[in-house]
């Protein structure tokens, strides 16, 4: 820690390496968000509960909003951003689109990640992908095709 | 996959993060806000003591009622201008600090004192003080066709009974939001608002201000559901003065608690409905009486009785609705207002009835179709009701009903419930631009704002195909007031407002392209009837032969820097209008109820609706399923809970306040049935409330034929199934 | 609204985190899923959070019919473990049962067993509630108790625990290993908790710079195949219980030789339902026998103005458990061919 109170991070951003300072009650979603600039991670409810700031840390789905920053150094965190690209999008960003998965968008970042790393588990039915998806809240309703999108991704 | 149902058009820019949602633009010095809130329910403030703030690390501001006090007086200033709380939480002062931490840090050494008064923290504390409203949304708030005491003492049958709906909030994703920076006496505010010329209007007003000197943008919402408007500008002006004050970039972010207590509410009700019936089964008379909830400082009614003067034939109609005012969050509209509860109550009702008088609820409702506005006294523009009936009745199966209580799964007893829907067709003026480039792409631009409904779809789509222009060749531009002024985002309006001022611009381009090209000598359409072209794949195509020409060579030629048009359209003039524009549905469900634990399951839902032209099927889908995931989530989980001590709300946030998840959705089955309405402009109705309605009651509906148990509250909860 | 702002520091091994955990003000911080959000309420208002996540007390381990857990196993981790999922699924359910993917991957067993209550009078500031701030009162008493206890709450609080694990741990006897500067010491589960009376701020017998390190079940693989987690709910998921049942049998010649029950959401802590579970022992496991344990579960329930329809619910509950049990042994045997 240095005078000022800060603390230096070594992270893995989206594969690259990062050497950044955080103050030490910042979670990592203010660091993504106000420190960063990577406002693909969304702040919905900041308390856990509605899974918009989901972000992978060392390939596990984690609520960034309930993480502390300083306790993820050393860790490889994976944004929305370092998902895919307009040009070159992710699978599932691709399948999010042909499957209207998003009305509003703003849930939407934290979805696909879920779904990411929900797919890792192969789902074997709807349910579990219904039950697995269930911490990221969308209020538009577009929770059929979100599921849609990740069990075609399942080959379901 | 139909050829319009186009994908959503910014959706690459939602599923890699690269949308930019107001609260998320960059500024540089960027100052953080933080609102600091009053403990008490009722009182004034006397004194704020900020002397400990400013001596917090970072702390840059402070901005309370005597630098308010300046703005113009309006209902929407003076909550930050006078001094007086109206409810638990209100805002008295809002603190800017360098970063979020130092403002809250800041926030919290804020000292206020208050003088307190005695506050009331639930309605039935003020039943006597029960007052009628001139207005209940956009109708009167009271009203009488026959007479419905006469018709219900002579009824064959009369079903009279109360319903109740609980509190519930909006909650978008998103919580509201602002970015405000100053550069002398010109303002631009990044915010979430479902009306940015509306917003625009309002800062004009309080900041005495020409409304050029204003510009308010949001290119992207994550959701609003009616809770971005109005009652977030107090607090939007607070960070403006803040800005202005400190010559810095300023943001403000609602916390999920905030959101509430300072975005609105859907109002509670208490619904007193009595049905009179003749022997066969036709209303003879309704009486819908709805008592619900304002808050001390302003008035709101929802339009909840409505329904109950237009949805059915019945020749004696009396409604009326009553307010009580109580120390608690203003009310507002939210999905489907006053419909959704309203629909609760009287297809409740109606399911009742059909019991007692052993028809089928299909049967009942289509015997009591009203084939024209008997509310308005003149015929719809279109309804499709009884085929909404037909169609959703034959997609869920309807004929096959099991007995009530005989349909058994596991542990879980099954039940079918129905119900009728309907949302009025709402237009607004509207201006729309469009412009074909040189290079034949186009581009759209419209200052109404996509809540997330798809207005960049529908928008970009009527364009295109006017032209002829693929959908990748198009770029929408929305939610900035230096575009064309469009309607704000509420009551399914948006749609149909822009449809017909899109049309009139493209309607002029394709007359000024046809007219040039049959002149031009270079062109291979010289000499051909403008009427005889057509617009296709970037092309213009004479439709009596094979010669063609692509629009970007045309332009090339005659016109270099591009051509441009715009459209406007008015909106409907209500009272002089000979019709009603009215959307209508029908919505079929089936539940699970686990009788020995409560549980209660939504396990498939069929929603018919006809609503006019549907300009992009896969979208409208997402819309329907959408609003019918609101309806579950009314009927089956939110509720909004005041402490009735402290009049604080209990459990604000998500952990507390269910709204539905991923594993609480049922299967959807959507029909769009066909309507041509040859009356309202472009055949287009809204379609986004349509589907948030009814399907409250066919899911009480269907838990009565599921366990026998009439729920005629909501939420629907484990205790009101478990008892006996 | 928020703490104020605190200080880290990552203890390095587990000496260090008792050294830095005895100063006043300190908080450890493993997954922090819980401790976040208290930060953020205001409720939790540490000097300094002292981050142990990384001591190495993340083992799922086996010894003869010992399975121990360490502290800091993330809940999705002991989910998963072979050893859990096969042996003890009990443990795998409750776990699953409870918040989010997201939340179970940040989750660990030992903050999960110190959660604190939801009820919403402690996690609203300025709100009475004696656990928050001593003296102010029990909002809840009477106001919203929709949620509050049954069993075990007192004048001075109503609150539940709500951790779906500990009720799984309860039903399974298991016991919590902990350490302390005066070295390591072990409390069942039962005698880890504390009832409120008059001190509701005090939820565990842990002392002040006390650490978690793990817990431990003994002979719990016997229930491998009879026993169940049944989580009564408003919505399909990611939701606290209303109502919740751990339930494990287990027979001999058809008989009940051992009937584990306990319940989550009725009372401050993870409540065995001794009585009922007296009810079983020595019968068949047949609709009768667990009639009466559902009527001897809920005897000396004590409901409020909002809650009492969860003294019907957790008999049902209860029964409906012991059905899922002795259908799960159906099924077993039909498959097995054994009796």
């Amino acid at each position: 820690m240095s005078d000022d109170g800060r603390i230096a991070l070594s992270l893995t951003l989206n594969g690259q390496p990062l050497e950044v300072d955080v103050a030490p009650c910042d979670t990592l979603l203010d660091l993504l968000r106000d420190q960063l600039g990577l406002t693909g991670t969304k702040k919905g409810c900041d308390m856990g509960a509605c899974g918009a700031c989901t972000v992978l840390a060392n390939g596990r789905r984690i609520k960034s909003c309930l993480a502390l920053a300083a306790a993820y150094d050393g860790e490889a965190i994976i944004t929305i951003e370092g998902i895919g690209t307009l040009e070159h999008p992710h699978p599932l960003q691709a399948a999010f689109i042909r499957h209207d998965a998003l009305q509003c968008g703003y849930c939407t970042p934290g979805q696909i990640l879920s779904g990411i790393a929900l797919l890792e588990d192969k789902p074997r039915a709807l349910a579990a992908i219904s039950e697995g998806m269930s911490g990221n809240l969308c209020r538009c309703g577009a929770y059929p095709n979100i599921v849609a999108a990740i069990a075609e991704l399942a080959g379901l | 996959m139909n050829p319009q149902s186009t994908p959503r058009w910014e959706a690459a820019l939602k599923v890699t993060g690269q949308a930019v949602f107001p609260a998320e633009v960059q500024a540089e010095g960027l100052l953080h806000a933080v609102l600091v809130g009053a403990p008490i329910a009722s009182g004034q403030v006397l004194s704020i003591d900020a002397a400990q703030a400013r001596l917090t690390p970072g702390f840059a501001d402070l901005v309370s009622y005597p630098e308010a006090e300046p703005l113009r007086a309006s209902s929407v200033t003076a909550l930050i201008r006078e001094p007086v709380i109206y409810f638990p939480g209100q805002p008295v002062a809002l603190v800017v600090a360098e970063s979020l931490i130092a403002a809250r840090a800041a926030a919290h050494a804020v000292r206020v004192t208050y003088e307190q008064q005695p506050a009331v923290s639930a309605l039935d504390q003020v039943l006597d003080q029960a007052y009628a409203p001139a207005m209940a949304g956009r109708i009167p708030a009271a009203s009488r066709r026959g007479d419905s005491e006469t018709a219900l003492a002579d009824a064959y049958l009369v079903v009279r009974e109360r319903y109740e709906t609980a509190v519930n909030n909006h909650h978008p994703m998103e919580p509201h939001a602002v970015v405000c920076s100053w550069d002398g006496a010109l303002v631009t505010v990044h915010t979430n608002t479902q009306a940015v010329f509306g917003t625009r209007a309002a800062i004009a007003h309080a900041f005495r201000m020409p409304l050029e000197d204003a510009r308010v943008i949001a290119r992207f919402l994550g959701g609003g559901f009616g809770c971005k408007g109005q009652l977030w500008w107090p607090w939007m002006m607070l960070a403006m003065l803040a800005s202005r004050r400190t010559g810095r970039p300023v943001r403000l972010e609602l916390t999920r608690a905030q959101l509430f207590t300072l975005a609105g509410r859907r109002q509670e009700t208490v619904q007193d409905m009595a049905l009179g019936f003749g022997v066969d089964g036709r209303l003879t008379a309704i009486e819908h009486h709805v008592l619900a909830q304002t808050s001390a400082n302003a008035e709101y009614s929802d339009t909840t009785a409505g329904v109950s003067r237009w949805l059915y034939a019945c020749p004696n109609v009396t409604t009326s609705h009553r307010l009580v005012r109580t120390n608690e969050p203003q009310p507002i509209p939210m999905r489907a207002p006053g419909v959704a509860p309203g629909t609760f109550a009287l297809e409740s009702a109606l399911d009742e009835a059909a019991m007692r008088l052993g028809l089928d609820p299909v049967d009942l409702r289509a015997r009591n179709y009203a084939d024209h506005d008997q509310d308005a006294g003149r015929p719809w523009s279109s309804n499709n009701l009884l085929e909404c009936y037909r169609v959703g009745a034959e997609r869920f199966g309807w004929s096959r009903r099991p007995a009530p209580g005989t349909a058994i799964d596991g542990c879980w007893r099954i039940g079918w419930g129905m119900a009728t829907t309907c949302y009025p067709a709402h237009r607004q003026p509207c201006r729309a631009r469009v412009r074909l480039e040189a290079d034949a792409s186009l581009l759209v631009q419209c200052g109404t704002q996509d809540m997330g409904s798809g207005t960049y779809t529908v928008m970009g789509q009527m364009a295109a195909e006017a032209l002829g222009v693929p959908m990748s060749r198009v770029t929408v531009e929305l939610g900035d007031t230096l575009l064309p002024e469009g309607p704000f985002s509420g009551g399914s309006q948006v749609t149909a407002s822009l449809s017909p001022a899109v049309a009139m611009a493209t309607t002029a381009l394709r007359g000024r392209l046809a007219a040039m090209a049959v002149a031009d000598p270079e062109s291979p359409l010289a000499g051909y009837k403008p009427e005889d072209l057509d617009f296709e794949n970037g092309m213009i195509r004479a439709r009596t032969s094979n010669v063609a020409e692509p629009l970007a060579d045309l332009l090339a030629r005659r016109e270099p820097e591009g051509l441009e048009a715009e459209g406007s359209s008015d909106g409907p003039d209500r009272e002089g209008q000979a019709f009603t524009g009215m959307g209508f549905g029908a919505v079929f469900v089936e539940v699970g109820v686990d009788p020995d634990l409560g549980e209660t399951r939504v396990r498939r839902v069929c929603g018919a609706f006809a609503a006019g032209r549907i300009l992009n099927p896969l979208l409208a889908n997402s819309q329907y399923v959408g609003g019918l995931i609101g309806g579950i989530g009314m009927a089956l989980h939110e509720r909004t809970v005041t402490d009735r001590a402290s009049g604080r709300i209990l459990g604000d946030g998500f952990a507390d306040y269910l709204i539905p998840t991923h594993a609480d959705i049922p299967r959807f089955d959507i029909a769009m049935v066909e309507e041509h309405d040859p009356l309202l402009p472009g055949g287009v109705k809204g379609i986004g409330m349509l589907g948030t309605a009814g399907v409250q009651a066919a899911i009480a509906n269907a838990v009565f034929h599921a366990v026998g148990k009439r729920v005629r509250h909501l939420p629907i909860r484990i205790e009101d199934l478990i008892g006996d | 609204m928020s703490g104020p702002a605190f200080g880290y520091c990552r203890a390095a091994d587990a000496g260090d985190a008792l050294i830095q955990g005895a100063r006043p003000g300190a908080a450890f911080l493993a997954g922090g899923t819980d401790l976040m959000q208290l930060w953020k309420m205001g409720v939790a208002t540490p000097d300094r959070v002292v981050d142990i996540s990384r001591l190495p007390l993340s083992a799922v381990t086996a010894d003869g019919s010992r399975l121990s857990i360490g502290a800091l196993a993330r809940l999705s981790d002991v989910a998963a473990h072979p050893l859990v999922s096969r042996d003890y699924p009990l443990i795998a359910q409750a776990i699953l049962a409870g918040a989010s993917g997201q939340i179970r991957n940040m989750a660990t067993v030992g903050g999960n067993l110190l959660q604190r209550t939801r009820c919403p009078y402690f996690r609203t500031e300025d709100l009475a509630c004696n656990k928050r701030m001593a003296g102010s009162g029990c909002g809840a008493l009477a106001g919203q108790n929709r949620q509050s206890a049954l069993f075990g709450a007192s004048a001075a609080c109503v609150a539940t625990h709500v951790s779906d694990l500990a009720v799984a741990l309860m039903a399974l006897d298991a016991r919590v290993e902990i350490l302390g500067l005066g070295g390591p010491r072990r409390l069942g589960l039962s005698g880890f908790y504390r009832l409120p009376g008059d001190t509701p701020e005090r939820e565990t017998n842990l002392a002040s710079g006390e650490l978690i390190t793990g817990v431990s079940v003994d002979s719990g693989d016997r229930f491998a195949t009879r026993s169940t987690y049944l989580k009564v709910r408003d919505r399909a998921s990611f939701e606290f219980a209303v109502v919740s049942v751990a339930a494990a049998l287990q027979l001999e010649d058809g008989v009940i030789v051992d009937a584990r029950l306990a319940a989550g959401g009725v009372a401050p802590m993870p409540w065995r339902l001794v009585r009922g579970e007296a009810a079983l022992i020595g019968r068949r496991p047949d609709a009768p026998a667990f009639a009466a344990a559902g009527a001897l579960a809920v005897e000396g329930a004590k409901p409020l103005a909002h809650n009492g329809f969860k003294i019907e619910l957790l008999r049902r509950a209860v029964i409906r458990a012991l059905e899922t049990v002795t259908a799960q042994t159906a099924a077993a045997q039909t498959i097995g061919g054994d009796a």
